[in-house]
């Protein structure tokens, strides 16, 4: 019962502490608590030296174990640099919004912790709604037009994809009509093990309608315009927070159904479809970067890149599911530091144009050295994780003979590199004589520096030292998909 | 008896198509909450159970007083007209509504020779879901973008009473909990577009863009 404490009630208590309490400082410090206590339970669970006992509907896996990690990671570094950026000023209207931040903050991690340890769709889908409704009013931080706009269609979007997957859930429990007691049916596992006697057809709908319904979430292409304009204009520890985490829970609920359908003959129909939406998103996101004009959209549309190519690998199966795992973990890990350092961008500047943000090497020397790593290690620049993780999906992709897949996504990841670069570039070394005079002020090392230096070691470091422990929990996941390398 | 009631729940979609009046969605909202309501009350009237009883209460609250009076009271507050301004003539509209749940109710009578099913309540279910989507499509006005997501969703209630195979009472509270935390969500939203943009038309929310 501990777990369930720690992993659930405590994030609610606490939110419902910050309600109560009016200091900011007090609340960073109980966020700060939960967030510790979350990340050493997580890790505990993670290998395996605690023993996870949770009330129905709960329950832990092997997936499950990872995917609370990487919400405990990422959730863990947000809050810390939250304190930060809340001291910040920015406009009178903002004032308003840090009462309820991290309120909010705790209630997401409440909800994401249910979602992620659920076993059993109708708990899955009403945590998960609930991420949504905690995240939205984060989004409207700034209290402006852009956000109060992006805020209502990533509301309108996602409620509605997600009113989709529930329409799926339902086809699912009539797909396991009389093969599954009353009472037993939408739990995961049950679905799982009798999934080769579900009805076909009403599987084939459930996973069309969770998939499609879930992709607003995801940000898969053509229904990811509510989460790009969302992740571009909130502020930046919670554009970190959802491309690093809330597109992972979503992915997550994919994931579910895809486990139920890969031991079912829907197997190679469910895997065409993930493949044209992951191309889908690939071709987005390298139409967008030929005409980005918004630095902080590039990063949005980074995501819905990656997110693409993490549901490619799912899709493909063997050693590409076991990249896209690591992909997941590196990319989340990755966009906290770049979506930090343009969040100090835009305080600097007060823009998001490219056009209107020039030399920030000159001007911000150490975020722009940060900026341009993390870049580079988004882009698959080696030693950082994401190469790592993009080559096992490749060899995945040619294993199974995929060519044509292959050049396709090498064709677009080419494009993208060569057209984020340049933009990037752009921001740091375009020279602007009125940019070079206007700060003077030599940049400051601030804590924001050095948690995003420590997560770019981290995102080094994993890759090379080859952990056993991840490798063997995602050798596990893979396994309970009925898969092998 | 069930059929019943998921007609009238159906030509509610009707009366949804062709009025002007703004208030009149709100109507229909409390209308179809009150159905929904008697339906799940249904099967329970000859043994009653105080588990039975919770459930339908709660839509009631839920669905037929708090979220209608709240979008009554944003509709006051905010003074917004009357009237709908609508971008396709109220008769063609009509006419796809007439024609979608015609469609409908042909295929899943096609499909139920398959399998098992409730012919009625689920087809008024989705017909409920389809004409939730054409109102967010077709009309301008932001608060009928929310009257048209609940009709969506009361759909999918209907279609859920139809499967019969019940969710468990905690996660139903759940997603009805949800569903008003939307609204209520919405209706701040609505406030401040209100403040920021001067209207409530989708047609201000232009400013984001690729």
């Amino acid at each position: 019962m501990l777990d369930f404490t720690i992993f659930i009630l405590l994030p609610l208590f606490a939110s419902f502490l910050c309600y109560i309490v009016k200091n900011i400082k007090i609340h960073f410090f109980i966020s700060f608590f939960v967030a510790i206590f979350h990340l050493v339970l997580s890790l505990l669970v993670f290998n395996k030296l605690y023993h996870t006992i949770l009330p129905t509907y709960f329950g832990i896996d092997s997936i499950s174990r990872f995917f609370i990690l990487i919400l405990s990671n990422v959730y863990f570094w947000v809050v810390i640099v939250s304190y930060n950026y809340l001291k910040r000023p920015y406009s009178e209207k903002v004032e308003e919004s840090k009462k309820y931040y991290f309120l909010l903050l705790n209630f997401y991690l409440a909800s994401n912790s249910a979602a992620m340890l659920s076993n059993h769709f109708g708990m899955y889908w009403v945590a998960s709604e609930a991420t949504t409704l905690s995240v939205a009013p984060l989004i409207y931080y700034y209290r402006n037009e852009e956000s109060l706009e992006a805020m209502w269609k990533y509301m309108f979007t996602v409620s509605i994809g997600i009113a989709f997957a529930f329409i799926g859930i339902l086809f699912l429990s009539l797909a396991s009509k009389n093969i599954l007691y009353d009472g037993r049916q939408l739990f995961y596992w049950e679905l799982i093990k009798n999934a080769s006697k579900l009805n076909t057809i009403w599987l084939k709908a459930s996973f069309i309608f969770i998939f499609v319904g879930l992709s607003t979430k995801i940000g898969i292409a053509p229904m990811h315009s509510g989460d790009v304009d969302a992740t571009s204009n909130a502020p930046s520890p919670i554009a970190a927070l959802m491309s690093g985490s809330l597109r992972l829970t979503a992915l997550l609920g994919v994931l579910r159904i895809f486990q139920i359908v890969t031991f079912s003959s829907t197997y190679s129909f469910a895997k065409s479809i993930m493949i044209i939406g992951s191309l889908l998103s690939l071709f987005v996101a390298f139409a967008y970067m030929f005409k980005a004009n918004n630095y902080k959209r590039l990063l949005a549309y980074s995501s819905v890149e990656h997110l693409g190519i993490i549901t490619l690998g799912i899709a493909t199966g063997g050693l590409a599911f076991v990249g896209a795992l690591y992909h997941s973990l590196y990319n989340s890990i990755n966009k906290i530091v770049l979506f930090l350092m343009a969040g100090n961008i835009h305080y600097k500047y007060k823009s998001r144009e490219i056009e209107s943000v020039k030399s920030v090497f000159k001007n911000l020397p150490i975020t722009g050295w940060l900026f341009l790593i993390s870049v580079l290690a988004i882009l698959g620049i080696p030693p950082f994780g994401i190469f790592f993780s993009e080559i096992k999906i490749f060899e995945g992709l040619i294993i199974s003979n995929q060519w044509f897949i292959l050049v396709a996504i090498m064709f677009f990841l080419l494009f993208i590199f060569v057209n984020m670069s340049k933009k990037v570039f752009e921001i740091l070394f375009k020279e602007d004589d009125l940019f070079s005079n206007n700060y003077v002020k030599k940049e400051k090392f601030e804590l924001i520096h050095l948690i995003s230096i420590m997560l770019l070691i981290m995102l080094a470091v994993i890759p090379l030292s080859f952990s056993n422990t991840i490798y063997q929990n995602i050798l596990s996941i893979l396994n309970d998909f009925g898969m092998k390398i | 008896m069930e059929n019943f009631f998921s007609i009238l729940f159906s030509l509610s979609l009707f009366y949804v198509a062709i009025t002007f009046r703004v208030k009149a969605y709100v109507s229909v909202l409390r209308f179809q909450g009150i159905l929904l309501a008697l339906l799940l009350i249904l099967p329970f009237i000859f043994k009653f159970s105080i588990y039975a009883i919770i459930l339908p209460l709660t839509i009631v609250l839920i669905k037929v007083i708090l979220i209608p009076n709240y979008i009554n009271k944003i509709i006051l507050d905010l003074d917004i007209k009357r009237k709908i301004d609508p971008t396709i003539q109220q008769l063609t509209f009509l006419i796809i509504v007439i024609a979608s749940v015609i469609i409908i109710f042909l295929l899943t009578s096609i499909i139920s020779n398959n399998i098992e099913l409730n012919v009625i309540p689920f087809a008024s279910g989705f017909s409920a879901i389809v004409v939730g989507i054409y109102l967010i499509i077709f009309r301008k006005k932001l608060i009928i973008h929310v009257c048209g997501f609940l009709i969506l969703e009361n759909g999918i209630f209907l279609i859920s009473t139809a499967i019969a195979s019940e969710l468990p009472m905690m996660i139903e509270l759940g997603i009805l909990l949800d569903v008003f935390v939307v609204v209520f969500l919405m209706g701040i939203a609505l406030n401040r577009i209100s403040d920021t943009f001067e209207g409530f038309e989708v047609s201000h929310l232009r400013r984001l863009k690729d």
